[in-house]
C-alpha cells in the first residue's frame, strides 16, 4: 500500500536514504552488541542481479544497498535477526539470518509488468494504477537497437508508434507519430526529457533508463499544450546508492547497404536513348539510330578499352561508393552512489563513416546526473548534458536516387590520365564530391536541469525546476572551383563543373536557447482504503532563435576557407530572429479505492504567445477511470487470470505549432534593384506576404479511449488492448486560399479530422530450467479521415480533403498501356502527344459530371487509397542461458500502398541521368512483339510521353508491406570467477546484426525505407568492461 | 523556517514568468505601416521587383520546389533544344503546369501589393505631400495594370479587383470578362500616364515613367486588337521625344549597355547585388560547348531562314541567298543573333562543319578539339546554330547582368506601325517607323533609303507580312515571339506544320551532304506568306534530320488554363475551353 502512494520512483530510495542516514548515526551504539558481518547477493526471478535493493535488519535502522552485481555487505547484524529486502516494483522479502554469514535472496515481482513504475509527467505511477493509455519500453531495448539516434530505435517498439526512416544515415532522424496522424499541421509528439521539453535525438540511447509514451488524452493532457500528437517521456539513468563502478564499452560495426539498385550499362543506355529519340521523332524507318550509330553501340566495350577517353564507360556507382563502411563508439560510464550523493557520469564518442569519401558524422555526448540530499527537508538534483557533433560532407552528397550520383555511363568522370572530365556538360557529381570543397556543420548543445525538492511534511513534496538549454551551430560550406578539360585538349580549360563554377564560402551561425521553469507539488496520502495522489503545478517556457549568415564569392585561392579572403565585391549577409513563449497551470488527482476503482482527473491551462491576447488561453481537461475486476472477491477463484483491469478515458489536448506570429499581418522585407540616376542600387522593399487571421487560436484534439490490461498464468503472460477515437477540431492548417488574393496561404482554425485506431501488446516471460526467455509483440493500426476542412483542399499526388484519408493517394486511374494507334485514337487522352506504349487513363468525369472524352486533371483524378502504413507491428524475443543472452527484434508494416518513384523507374531523368536496370526488357517497345508488349510493365521510353506516363496514377502504386528483422544480438557475460582473476568486476562481449533482412515487394534494388540514404545492414562487435 | 523557504521558492518561480505578448523581431508589423514616405516607397519598390517582370524568361518550379526559369522563346519556332519540347510546343500544357501556376501567382502577388499601397496610402496623407502620393499611386496603378494586362493575355477572363480581399470575398469571386478587365487596365494606365513624370531626377529611384505607361498601354491594346487605342498611346509615346534607337543593335542587349536611350521600361540586374541572368544556372544552355556550355537551347533553322536578305527579300525570293553560305548577304541582325560559321565567338572560331575537327583558340593561337562539331562532341548543337544575341564574354562566368528590358523603343515603333497597318491607316509614319528600326540594324540613317532595303510599299497585305518578318528579326530571343504567334493566331500553323530539323549525324552528314558539296543547306527552303520556312524538300531527300515534331493544340492553347487549385477550391471559377 505504501508503495502505491509513492509519487516518484526515487521516493522509495529517498526514504531508504533517510534510513541510511540514521544508520550512520547509530552505528557506534550497535557495535557494542554481539553482531556479525553479513554478505549476500540479490537477484530477480529471471536470475538477473538486482542493484539498489534496500537490505534492512528488521526492527532496526541498520541497512545497506546492493551494488551493480546485486551484492551487499551489512555489518552489525544480530545472528537472530530477520533481513528485509525491498525495492520498488518487487515484492518485499523477509529472510531470517539464523546465524548464517551469507544470505542470498530472490525477489519476485508481484505482478510482472503491472508493478513497473511509469513516468506520467511531473511524477510517476505504478503501471497498475494507470487509467490512461501509456506504453513504456526499457532503456535496454532501445540501446540494443544500436542506432545513433533514439528516434530510429523506437521503430516497432510499442503499439501505436509509427516511425518512418528516410534511410539509414547515422545522422538522420526518423519521423515519429504516436497513434497515427492527428493534424494536418505539426504531428510531432512532444518530447520530455527528465521532465523538461527536449529533443529526441539529443539524448544518447545508452543513457536511457526508460521511455514512456502517453498516448491518450487522459495521460497526455497534463501536457495540454502541444500534447495533441502524444508525449514521449524519456527518463535517463541515475546512479543508485551503493554503486561504485566504471564501465568502458567499445563497439565496432561494419555497415553495408541492404540493397542497391543497378543501372543499365553503357550499351544499354545508348540503345535505350536511341529508342527514346526514335520514338519521339515519330518512329521513322531508317532513323533508328538517331544519336549513337549501331557500330558504336555494338563495339562499345571494345572501343572503350582502346580509347576510354573518346568512349567513356563510367560506372558512377562503383566509382563513388564503397561496398561497405564502418562505425565505432567508445563509451565510459561512472556510477557512484553514497547515502548523500549519487552521481552518474557518461561520456560517449562515436565515429560514423558513410558509403563515400568525405562524409562522416562524429559525436561526443556527455551526461552527468547527480542527486544530493541536503537534509531531511531538501534534496537537489543537478543534471547536465551536452553534445558536440560534427557533420562533414564533401562538395556533393548522395542518395540512392540515380539523379543524385551520376549521369549516364557514356560520360566520363575523369579522363584516363587523371584530369577532371566534364561528365555530362559539367554535371559531374564525382568531381564535385572529390574536389568540390566541403561542408562542415558543428553543433553544440548543452542543457542542464537544477531541481530542488522540498518535503515539508511526509506526504507533500514541492519541486522547483530550472532548465536552460543552449544550442548553437556553425556551418561552413566551402565550394571550390573545378575546371575541366576536354579529352584531347589538356591545356585548355573548357569549363567549370556545375555547382563548382567559382570558389565561394558561406557560413551560418544559428543560435537558440530555451528556458523552462517549473514549480509543482505532489501530495500523496492514504486514508483507510482511500488513496490519493494529487499534483498542482506551474510551468513557464521561453524560446529564442537567431541566425546569422554570411558569404563571399569568387575566391582566388582555394585553400583558405575563411571569409576574409573572399572577394569584397561579392559579399553577402543576412540574419533573422524570432521568439515564442508559453505559460501553463496544471493539476492532477489520482484516486483509488482499495486498488479496485480508479479515477484520474487532469486539467491544464496553457497560454501561448502565438495567439492574440483574447484568444491565447486554452484549457485541456481529461478524466479517466479504471476497474480492476480481478481484485474483486468474486474473481478470486479464477486462477488463470492474475489481473484484469478495464479502463476508459476522455480528454482534450491542444496544438499551437504554427509560425510564430500568425495573428499579426507582418511586413516582410526584401530588396529590389532599381536605377538611381545611372547607378544600380539595391533598395529595400516591403510587402505583406501572409494573410493574417487575427482570431487564430488553439487547435484541440478530443480523444476517447477504452482499454484493458490483462495478466494471465501467474503474470507470465501480460497483455494490453486499446481502442481509441480522436477528433481534431479547429485544425490549424494552411488554408488554401485563392492565389489571386496574392498572399501566402494563412494558418487558420478550420477543419476537422477523425482518427480511429487500436493497439495490442502482449508479452510472455518465463524460465524453463536454466533457460530464461521472454517475448513481446505489438500490433496497431490507425486510420485518419478528413472532415470538413472549411473549403480547404490539399491537392497533389497525396491529398487531404473532406472524406479523403489523410494524405490519400490522388491521381488518374490507369488502364494499362495503349497498345495500338487505333486504341489511342479512340480513347480520351491527357494530351495530344500520347501514343502506343503510353499509360492509358480512365475518363472518369467532366465539367458536366459525366465523362467528357478527354483526360483532365480537374475531373479525372480520383482517390486511390491511403498512403500511410497500416497494421504496424513489432516484437522482441529474448533467451538467456547461463552467461549467454540472445535477443532479436523485428518490425514491419502489414499494409501500405506505396509509389514507384521516378528515381526507381524513370529513365533519363533530367534528360541524361542513368537508366534503371529494372525496366530493361520490361518496357513497351516498338521492337517488341505484340505479345511482349501486352506483358510490358513500364511505358515506352519517350521524352514527350513523360508528362503523360509519369503523371500521378495508380499505375505506379504497389503493395509496400514489409517485414524486417531489426536486430539480433548475442552476448556473453564473462563469469564472475574469471572477472575476479582479471581484477575487474564484470566483462561482456557481444555481437549484433541490425537490419539484416526484409521481406517485401519493392522494385529490385530498393529497400522499403531507403529514400534520402540507403538502409544499412550492420554487423557490430562490442566489448564492455567494468571496474 | 520551512514556510519562509517555501515562500521563497514559490516567489522565485513565479517571478521568472516571461511575457506572452511577443512581436516579430525581424519583420515589420502591418498595423502601422504606410505611414510615412519611406514606408510607402519601400512598398512601391516591391512592385518593381524583377520577380514580377520577367521579360524573356518564364518562371517554372524546379524539381526541388524552388523557382527555375525557362526562356519563353523556347515555346516558339525560334528555338531548338535538340529533341526536347516545352509544355507549349509539346502540347502538354495543363492546369498543373508549373509556369501556368507561378505566372498567375506572381502577377497576383504584385497586384495585391499594389492594391495594398493604394488602399492604405491615406494613412500618410498630411505627412507626405499629395504630389508624392499621386506619384506613388500612379506607379502602383502602372504595376497593377501591367500585371492584369499580362494575365488577360495569357488566361483570358480573370478575377479582377482593386481592394484588399478578405477570404470570404475571394471565394465569392469569379472570372471577370477580359474586355471589362481591359477597360480597367486602360484606366489605370491613363492615371499613370497623367501622373507619372517623363523622367526622374538623378537622385531619385527611376520607377515607371509616362513613356512606359504609354508603351505598355499600347502593347496590351495591340495584343487585344484595340488598334486605335494602341495607335494613339504609341503615337503619344513616340511624340514624347524622350526615346531613340540605340545605334548598335548588337551591343544593345549586352550587360555593358545599361539603361540606354532605347529602354522604356526595364529592371536592372547586377551580379554584385545578387540579381543575375539567368538565374538557376541556365546560362550554359545557349553557350557553345567549347566554352563549357550545353549548346542545348539555340536558334532554330526556322529563325535562321526568316531573316531577309540585304535586298529586303525573303531567302526563297532573293538571288543573294546562298544555301551553302547561309549567313552571306543577310539582314545584319542575322549575324548579331546567330553565330555565323567561321566567325570568332567567345575566344574561338565557331565552326560546326563536320570536317573542322580542330578549331582556333584565339587566346592561345593554338588549335584545339572543336567540340562544337558533332563529329567531335555528339552533343554539339544539333542544327549547327548557337545564340549570339545578348551574349558576350561576360557570360563565361555563367552569371551576367544585362537589363531585363520589358519594353524598348523599337517595339513601340513596330507596334505603332502594326496598329496603323491593321487600321489600314497607312501613311508615311508607318514606313518611317519600320524603316527606322531596319535602318538602325544597317547602322544607317533611315532617310538614306539607298543604303539599306527600305520599305516602300503601302499595300496593307504586303506591309503586314513585312512587319511580321521585321518583328521576328528584331526581337528574336527577347520573348516576344510567343506573344506574336498567339495574337496573330499563327501558333498552330507555325508549330504543327514545322517540325524541328537538324543536321544528319556526322557519318551521314559527310556522305550525303558534305561530300556532295551541299553543306550547309542542301537547297533553298520555301518561305510562305507568314514568313515560315518549309524544309520538307530537304527532309524528303534524306539530307536533313527531323529531330522532333512540334505540336500545338489550336482548340485550346491560344489561352493558358486557369491553375487547377483555383478551380478546385472555388466553385465560381471556370476553366478555359479545352482544358
Amino acid at each position: 500500500m505504501a508503495d502505491f502512494l509513492m509519487p516518484k520512483a526515487h521516493h522509495g530510495k529517498f526514504r531508504a536514504l533517510i534510513v541510511f542516514a540514521f544508520l550512520m548515526y547509530f552505528i557506534p551504539r550497535y557495535s557494542v552488541a554481539q553482531t556479525i558481518l553479513l554478505r549476500g547477493q540479490v537477484k530477480d526471478n529471471q536470475g538477473n542481479p538486482l542493484a539498489g535493493v534496500t537490505v534492512v535488519e528488521k526492527g532496526t535502522t541498520n541497512g545497506s544497498y546492493t551494488d551493480d552485481r546485486g551484492n551487499y555487505v551489512l555489518q552489525g547484524v544480530r545472528p537472530d535477526a530477520t533481513l528485509v529486502f525491498s525495492i520498488v516494483g518487487m515484492k518485499p522479502l523477509e529472510i531470517p539470518v539464523t546465524g548464517k554469514s551469507n544470505v542470498n535472496a530472490t525477489l519476485e515481482s508481484a505482478t510482472v509488468g503491472l508493478n513497473e513504475v511509469v513516468a506520467i509527467g511531473y511524477g510517476t505511477v505504478k503501471k497498475q494504477d494507470l487509467t490512461g493509455a501509456v506504453s513504456s519500453v526499457d532503456g535496454d531495448v532501445i540501446a540494443q537497437r544500436k542506432t545513433a539516434r533514439v528516434s530510429q530505435a523506437l521503430q516497432g517498439s510499442m503499439p501505436g508508434m509509427m516511425v518512418t526512416r528516410s534511410g539509414g544515415a547515422p545522422d538522420a532522424s526518423a519521423t515519429v507519430r504516436v497513434r497515427g496522424v492527428t493534424t494536418i499541421g505539426n504531428s510531432d509528439p512532444l518530447v520530455i526529457v527528465d521532465g523538461v521539453p527536449g529533443t529526441l535525438d539529443w539524448v544518447n540511447p545508452n543513457d536511457i533508463e526508460s521511455i514512456s509514451v502517453l498516448k491518450d488524452a487522459a495521460s497526455a493532457s497534463i501536457y495540454g499544450a502541444r500534447a495533441a500528437a502524444g508525449v514521449i517521456l524519456i527518463t535517463t539513468k541515475r546512479a543508485k546508492a551503493g554503486q561504485m563502478k566504471l564501465t568502458y564499452n567499445y563497439e565496432y560495426g561494419v555497415d553495408k547497404p541492404t540493397r542497391v539498385a543497378k543501372n543499365a550499362d553503357a550499351r544499354t543506355y545508348m540503345r535505350v536513348l536511341n529508342e527514346r529519340n526514335w520514338n519521339d521523332g515519330g518512329n521513322v524507318q531508317g532513323n533508328e539510330f538517331p544519336i549513337y550509330p549501331q557500330s558504336v553501340i555494338d563495339n562499345y566495350d571494345e572501343l572503350s578499352k582502346q580509347d576510354p577517353g573518346k568512349y567513356p564507360n563510367t560506372n558512377w556507382q562503383d566509382l563513388i561508393f564503397r561496398k561497405s563502411t564502418d562505425h565505432q563508439s567508445h563509451r565510459l560510464t561512472l556510477t557512484a552512489g553514497s547515502d548523500k550523493i549519487r552521481s552518474l557520469f557518461s561520456l560517449d564518442y562515436d565515429r560514423n563513416n558513410f558509403l563515400y569519401d568525405g562524409r562522416n558524422y562524429n559525436r561526443i555526448m556527455f551526461r552527468s546526473n547527480n542527486d544530493v540530499r541536503l537534509n531531511n527537508l531538501f534534496s537537489v538534483s543537478i543534471d547536465l548534458q551536452g553534445i558536440y557533433s560534427e557533420d562533414r560532407e564533401p562538395g556533393e552528397t548522395f542518395s540512392p536516387s540515380p539523379s543524385s550520383y551520376g549521369v549516364g555511363p557514356v560520360y566520363a568522370a575523369m579522363w584516363p590520365d587523371g584530369r577532371v572530365a566534364p561528365g555530362k556538360s559539367g554535371e559531374n557529381t564525382y568531381a564535385l564530391a572529390k574536389y568540390g570543397g566541403f561542408s562542415k556543420t558543428t553543433a553544440k548543445e548543452i542543457g542542464g536541469k537544477l531541481s530542488l525538492d522540498f518535503t515539508p511534511i511526509k506526504a507533500l513534496k514541492i519541486t522547483g525546476t530550472v532548465a536552460p538549454e543552449l544550442y548553437s551551430s556553425k556551418g561552413k560550406r566551402f565550394t571550390k572551383q573545378i575546371p575541366y578539360t576536354n579529352y584531347d585538349d589538356p591545356d585548355f580549360i573548357a569549363g567549370y563543373i556545375t555547382g563548382a563554377t567559382s570558389t565561394s564560402l558561406s557560413e551560418s551561425r544559428p543560435d537558440n536557447y530555451s528556458f523552462t521553469t517549473q514549480l509543482f507539488a505532489n501530495y500523496v496520502n492514504s486514508f483507510g482504503k482511500h488513496n490519493i495522489n494529487a499534483m498542482l503545478g506551474f510551468e513557464n517556457y521561453y524560446y529564442f532563435s537567431e541566425s546569422l549568415n554570411a558569404s563571399r564569392e569568387n575566391y582566388i585561392l582555394s585553400s583558405f576557407p575563411y571569409l576574409d579572403l573572399g572577394n569584397e565585391n561579392y559579399q553577402y549577409n543576412s540574419g533573422s530572429a524570432y521568439e515564442n513563449a508559453y505559460r501553463s497551470v496544471f493539476g492532477r488527482i489520482l484516486y483509488n479505492y482499495n486498488n479496485r476503482y480508479f479515477l484520474q482527473v487532469n486539467t491544464r491551462m496553457d497560454g501561448s504567445s502565438r495567439f492574440a491576447k483574447q484568444y491565447r488561453w486554452g484549457t485541456f481537461p481529461s478524466i479517466s477511470a479504471g476497474w480492476a475486476i480481478s481484485q474483486e472477491s468474486f474473481m478470486k477463484g479464477v486462477r488463470w487470470l492474475s489481473y484484469l483491469k478495464l479502463r476508459g478515458s476522455w480528454g482534450t489536448l491542444g496544438n499551437e505549432r504554427i509560425g510564430n506570429y500568425p495573428y499579426q499581418s507582418t511586413i516582410g522585407f526584401g530588396s529590389t534593384l532599381v536605377y538611381q540616376g545611372s547607378q544600380i542600387v539595391s533598395a529595400q522593399d516591403a510587402a505583406v506576404s501572409q494573410y493574417a487571421i487575427p482570431n487564430i487560436s488553439w487547435e484541440t484534439t478530443e480523444t476517447f479511449d477504452i482499454g484493458a490490461d490483462f495478466a494471465f498464468l501467474d503474470s507470465r503472460l501480460t497483455a494490453t488492448v486499446d481502442y481509441y477515437k480522436k477528433t481534431t477540431r479547429d485544425m490549424l492548417l494552411d488554408l488554401e486560399i485563392p492565389d489571386y488574393i496574392g498572399l501566402d496561404d494563412p494558418s487558420q482554425n478550420t477543419g476537422k479530422m477523425y482518427t480511429k485506431g487500436w493497439g495490442i501488446e502482449a508479452s510472455w516471460r518465463d524460465r524453463v530450467g536454466k533457460v530464461r526467455y521472454s517475448a513481446s509483440v505489438n500490433l496497431s493500426d490507425s486510420r485518419s479521415v478528413m472532415g470538413d476542412l472549411g473549403g480547404t483542399q490539399f491537392i497533389g499526388s497525396q491529398v487531404k480533403f473532406k472524406g479523403s484519408e489523410f494524405n490519400e493517394w490522388y491521381g488518374y486511374k490507369s488502364d494499362g498501356l495503349f497498345q495500338t494507334t487505333d486504341d489511342v485514337k479512340n480513347s480520351p487522352t491527357l494530351n495530344s502527344n500520347v501514343g502506343p506504349g503510353d499509360v492509358k487513363y480512365e475518363d472518369l468525369g467532366g465539367a458536366s459530371g459525366t465523362p467528357d472524352g478527354k483526360i483532365s486533371s480537374e475531373y479525372d483524378r480520383t482517390l486511390l487509397g491511403g498512403s500511410l502504413p497500416r497494421y504496424l507491428y513489432g516484437g522482441n524475443i529474448h533467451v538467456g542461458y547461463g552467461s549467454f543472452d540472445f535477443s532479436a527484434s523485428f518490425q514491419g508494416v502489414g499494409k501500405q500502398i506505396s509509389q514507384k518513384t521516378a528515381a526507381m523507374v524513370e529513365p533519363f531523368l533530367a534528360q541524361y541521368i542513368e537508366v534503371p536496370q529494372l525496366i530493361i526488357g520490361k518496357y513497351w517497345s516498338h521492337y517488341n512483339t505484340d505479345e511482349q508488349n501486352l506483358k510490358a510493365r513500364y511505358p515506352r521510353v519517350s521524352n514527350v510521353g513523360n508528362s503523360n506516363n509519369y503523371a500521378f496514377s495508380d499505375y505506379w502504386l504497389f503493395n509496400g508491406a514489409y517485414f524486417r528483422l531489426k536486430s539480433v544480438t548475442l552476448s556473453y557475460n564473462v563469469t564472475e570467477r574469471l572477472c575476479q582473476r582479471l581484477r575487474i568486476s564484470s566483462a561482456q562481449v557481444y555481437a549484433s546484426g541490425t537490419d539484416l533482412f526484409s521481406l517485401d515487394h519493392y522494385p529490385k534494388g530498393w529497400d522499403p525505407e531507403a529514400s534520402s540514404y540507403w538502409v544499412m545492414k550492420s554487423i557490430i562487435f562490442g566489448i564492455s568492461l567494468g571496474l | 523556517m520551512k514556510y519562509k523557504m517555501l515562500f521563497f521558492i514559490v516567489a522565485t518561480f513565479l517571478c521568472s514568468c516571461n511575457k506572452l505578448d511577443l512581436n516579430p523581431l525581424s519583420e515589420g508589423s502591418s498595423e502601422n505601416w504606410y505611414e510615412n514616405e519611406t514606408e510607402i516607397q519601400m512598398a512601391v519598390l516591391k512592385l518593381f521587383n524583377i520577380d514580377y517582370w520577367d521579360a524573356a524568361l518564364t518562371r517554372i518550379a524546379s524539381g526541388s520546389g524552388g523557382y527555375s526559369h525557362q526562356w519563353t522563346e523556347a515555346f516558339t519556332d525560334n528555338w531548338t533544344a535538340r529533341a526536347t519540347l516545352t509544355e507549349i510546343d509539346g502540347a502538354t500544357i495543363n492546369s498543373q503546369t508549373s509556369f501556368v501556376n507561378i505566372t498567375w501567382q506572381n502577377a497576383y502577388r504584385c497586384i495585391a501589393a499594389a492594391n495594398r499601397v493604394i488602399m492604405n496610402m491615406d494613412r500618410a496623407r498630411g505627412t507626405v505631400s499629395d504630389d508624392k502620393l499621386e506619384l506613388y499611386e500612379a506607379n502602383s496603378r502602372f504595376a497593377r495594370a501591367s500585371q492584369f494586362a499580362r494575365l488577360i493575355f495569357y488566361y483570358g477572363d480573370v478575377p479582377y479587383y482593386t481592394g484588399i480581399l478578405s477570404i470570404d470575398e475571394a471565394f465569392d469571386m469569379s472570372r471577370t470578362p477580359k474586355a471589362q478587365v481591359l477597360d480597367s487596365v486602360y484606366a489605370d494606365y491613363d492615371y499613370a500616364i497623367a501622373h507619372l513624370p517623363t523622367s526622374y531626377g538623378a537622385g531619385n529611384y527611376q520607377l515607371a515613367t509616362k513613356g512606359a505607361a504609354l508603351a505598355l498601354k499600347g502593347r496590351i491594346a495591340l495584343y487585344m486588337g484595340d488598334y486605335a487605342i494602341a495607335r494613339d498611346a504609341l503615337e503619344d509615346c513616340i511624340q514624347l521625344g524622350v526615346y531613340s534607337l540605340y545605334p548598335d543593335y548588337g551591343k544593345l542587349f549586352l550587360s555593358s549597355t545599361k539603361n540606354s536611350q532605347e529602354t522604356i521600361f526595364a529592371n536592372p540586374r547586377s551580379v554584385d547585388l545578387g540579381v543575375e541572368l539567368p538565374p538557376s544556372g541556365r546560362a550554359k544552355e545557349p553557350l557553345p560547348r567549347i566554352v563549357g556550355g550545353f549548346a542545348n537551347g539555340g536558334p532554330s533553322w526556322d529563325l535562321l531562314c526568316s531573316y531577309l536578305c540585304t535586298d529586303g527579300l525573303p531567302i526563297d525570293k532573293s538571288p543573294l541567298f546562298d544555301p551553302h553560305d547561309p549567313f552571306k548577304n543577310r539582314d545584319p541582325r542575322c549575324d548579331e543573333t546567330i553565330v555565323p560559321f567561321g566567325s570568332q565567338w567567345l575566344g574561338f572560331v565557331y565552326q560546326p562543319h563536320p570536317d573542322s575537327l580542330k578549331t582556333l583558340n584565339l587566346n592561345t593561337g593554338g588549335l584545339v578539339a572543336n567540340s562544337d562539331n558533332r563529329a567531335v562532341d555528339q552533343y554539339a548543337s544539333y542544327n549547327g546554330l548557337v545564340w549570339k544575341k545578348g551574349i558576350d564574354e561576360d557570360w563565361l562566368d555563367l552569371k551576367t547582368d544585362p537589363d531585363n528590358i520589358v519594353i524598348r523603343y523599337a517595339d513601340v515603333l513596330l507596334m505603332y506601325a502594326e496598329a496603323k497597318i491593321e487600321l489600314n491607316d497607312i501613311d508615311p509614319s508607318v514606313l518611317d517607323a519600320i524603316n527606322q528600326v531596319r535602318a538602325r540594324a544597317y547602322k544607317v540613317d533611315y532617310k538614306d533609303v539607298s543604303s539599306y532595303p527600305a520599305v516602300t510599299t503601302t499595300n496593307q497585305g504586303e506591309l503586314r507580312t513585312i512587319l511580321r518578318e521585321e518583328r521576328r528579326m528584331e526581337f528574336a530571343f527577347e520573348g516576344t515571339r510567343y506573344a506574336d504567334l498567339i495574337r496573330w493566331h499563327l501558333a498552330g500553323k507555325a508549330l504543327n506544320n514545322h517540325p524541328i530539323y537538324g543536321m544528319l549525324d556526322p557519318g551521314d552528314l559527310r556522305t550525303k551532304v558534305v561530300d556532295k558539296g551541299l553543306w550547309f543547306f542542301p537547297s533553298k527552303p520555301d518561305i510562305d506568306v507568314d514568313g515560315l520556312p518549309d524544309f520538307t524538300k530537304m527532309y524528303e531527300a534524306g539530307q536533313i534530320k527531323l529531330l522532333v515534331q512540334r505540336k500545338f493544340d489550336t482548340t485550346k492553347q491560344y489561352l493558358w488554363p486557369i491553375p487547377a487549385t483555383e478551380i478546385e477550391i472555388n466553385p465560381n471559377m471556370s476553366q478555359n475551353e479545352g482544358y
